[in-house]
């Protein structure tokens, strides 16, 4: 990875690429396969794994059965309050027993940022000119942009989602994921420890017929704090703890699924002010209030909540699936009440 | 490592052998289980009857699959029969006189692809009969399990 590096050619750019070239020459051979009944590879979740929304299934992506390989494009689009997040990506299942999945997120901010932005660059424009010490916090006075980029892999060890209606064992995969946080300056300003981690998790998915129900389980091994989008870890270090999240979904027709999910979420910034050149911002209180902001600095505490959403995934044919959301994810760093709608779109070969 | 793997199997192969077989003796032991009036959601013997001409009806169109059936001969005598299988796993009162499922499909070399075709079919069928989706998924529990005897690829 070093080596990658320092080619100026990111691994996970690379990995894109090799996901994409997977993609196009399975295409049209012997191997390429759609047999999976329709909805049931799942729809893209937002770290690129096949799932949910917010929460990797056991399931594989794709249409691929043991006898080929299948892969898909996501997009999703989730306007929320303060935030819009984008996430592009890739997924390769193979085999129905692996999965690989490459995803690109941005999480464009604004209001409460664009407003700390302007401060501190004020601030930062002073302290340069008074004792030439720029400030730097990664934020900007207008739409700062949070870009993160997500490898993930996938392999199914034992059960069966869908066919064993005769028992209870379910379908159980285990997987991971290596984020990259592109926001280093932000991350610092914001109190987060790393910038790049990985996470794993354990899956266990089953579909009861009889009563026309899906249910996932996954425990998600993680320090993220907003799935990674706000760095990983706090001040007190970025130990991994078990997170659980559970799926719930009613499938209402052949091609129409509802239902909904819940993630927990860590609190290694709760609590946490924004840090500028290393000085907490309480430290800048009497600047912001010389500067007549003394309001801004009460807006500076950052919480995180679990997230929750409910769902209604749409699969048209085998080549589309449309995901609807409600998405509460609550506070996220400095802004409270962030609910709003999420759209995926997947694309299958 | 190697250690835990076995571990998984074993488990895994001693639930799967706990599980009851299907030598299709009745309805199937699903969890949760079958609705107890499955059969009358399917409008009686007559309506798994005409479920099952619609199932032939889809496999017949779809090249994926049809030759199978095709080559096993007797089509009249495969609805016959499957009429009978389905009513015994949704619960009803009826004998089976067929072969079971994995001797009649030994030999076929059946894919999970085509064996998805069929369910694929198969729900074709309960829309075409006008059966609800929540019924149609008793039958689909009750017959998903015989994939292990019929998926031999």
């Amino acid at each position: 990875m070093e080596e990658a590096k320092r080619n100026k050619f990111p691994l996970s750019k690379g990995a894109a690429l090799f996901v994409a070239m997977l993609a196009s020459s399975i295409s049209h051979g012997d191997l390429f396969d759609s047999g999976k009944v329709l909805a049931t590879g799942g729809v893209s979740m937002i770290d690129g794994a096949g799932g949910g929304g917010i929460t990797p299934w056991a399931t594989i992506t794709g249409y691929a059965t043991k006898e080929g390989i299948n892969g898909d494009l996501h997009y999703t689009y989730a306007p929320l309050a303060n935030y819009t997040l984008h996430s592009v990506g890739a997924a390769v299942g193979f085999w129905d027993r692996f999965e690989l999945s490459y995803t690109s997120s941005s999480l464009t901010t604004g209001s409460t940022f664009d407003t700390l932005g302007l401060v501190f660059d004020t601030v930062g424009g002073l302290t340069d000119s008074v004792a030439g010490l720029p400030i730097s916090t990664g934020i900007e006075p207008f739409n700062t942009t949070i870009d993160m980029e997500v490898i993930g892999a996938k392999v199914r060890v034992f059960g069966e989602a869908i066919y064993d209606s005769d028992n209870f064992i379910p379908q159980v995969a285990v997987g991971a994921f290596y984020k990259t946080n592109k926001n280093d300056e932000l991350l610092t300003t914001l109190g987060a420890d790393k910038t790049k981690d990985w996470e794993a998790y354990i899956s266990a998915t089953k579909i009861f017929f009889p009563i026309n129900t899906l249910i996932n389980i996954t425990a998600r091994y993680t320090a993220a704090n907003q799935t990674g989008l706000v760095g990983f870890g706090g001040p007190d270090g970025s130990d991994k703890e078990i997170r659980p999240e559970i799926s719930l979904a009613y499938l209402l027709r052949k091609d129409t699924v509802i239902g909904v999910e819940w993630a927990k979420h860590g609190d290694n910034l709760n609590g946490q002010s924004v840090e500028i050149a290393g000085l907490d911002l309480t430290s800048l209180q009497p600047t912001l209030e010389t500067l007549g902001l003394s309001n801004v600095a009460g807006t500076l505490t950052q919480n995180e909540s679990d997230w929750y959403d409910a769902f209604v995934a749409f699969f048209p044919n085998k080549n589309l699936s449309i995901t609807m959301a409600y998405a509460m994810l609550g506070n996220i760093t400095l802004t409270p009440d962030q609910h709003g709608f999420y759209l995926s779109l997947q694309a299958s070969f | 490592m190697k250690q835990l793997f076995r571990t998984i199997a074993i488990t895994f192969m001693l639930c799967v052998a706990a599980s009851p077989s299907f030598s299709q003796t009745g309805k199937t032991g699903t969890y949760p289980p079958i609705d107890s009036d499955a059969v009358e959601q399917f409008g009686g013997p007559e309506g798994v009857r005409n479920w099952v001409e619609g199932l032939f009806y889809y496999i017949m169109l779809d090249n994926r699959i049809n030759h199978v059936f095709r080559e096993f001969g007797n089509i009249e005598r495969q609805i016959y029969l499957n009429t009978q299988l389905v009513q015994l796993v949704l619960g009803g009162d009826v004998e089976y006189q067929g072969a079971s499922m994995a001797a009649a499909h030994a030999d076929l070399g059946i894919t999970l692809t085509q064996f998805n075709a069929v369910v694929e079919a198969a729900y074709n069928s309960c829309e075409r009969i006008q059966l609800t989706y929540e019924a149609c998924n008793q039958l689909i529990a009750g017959l998903a399990p015989y994939k292990h005897a019929i998926v031999t690829r």
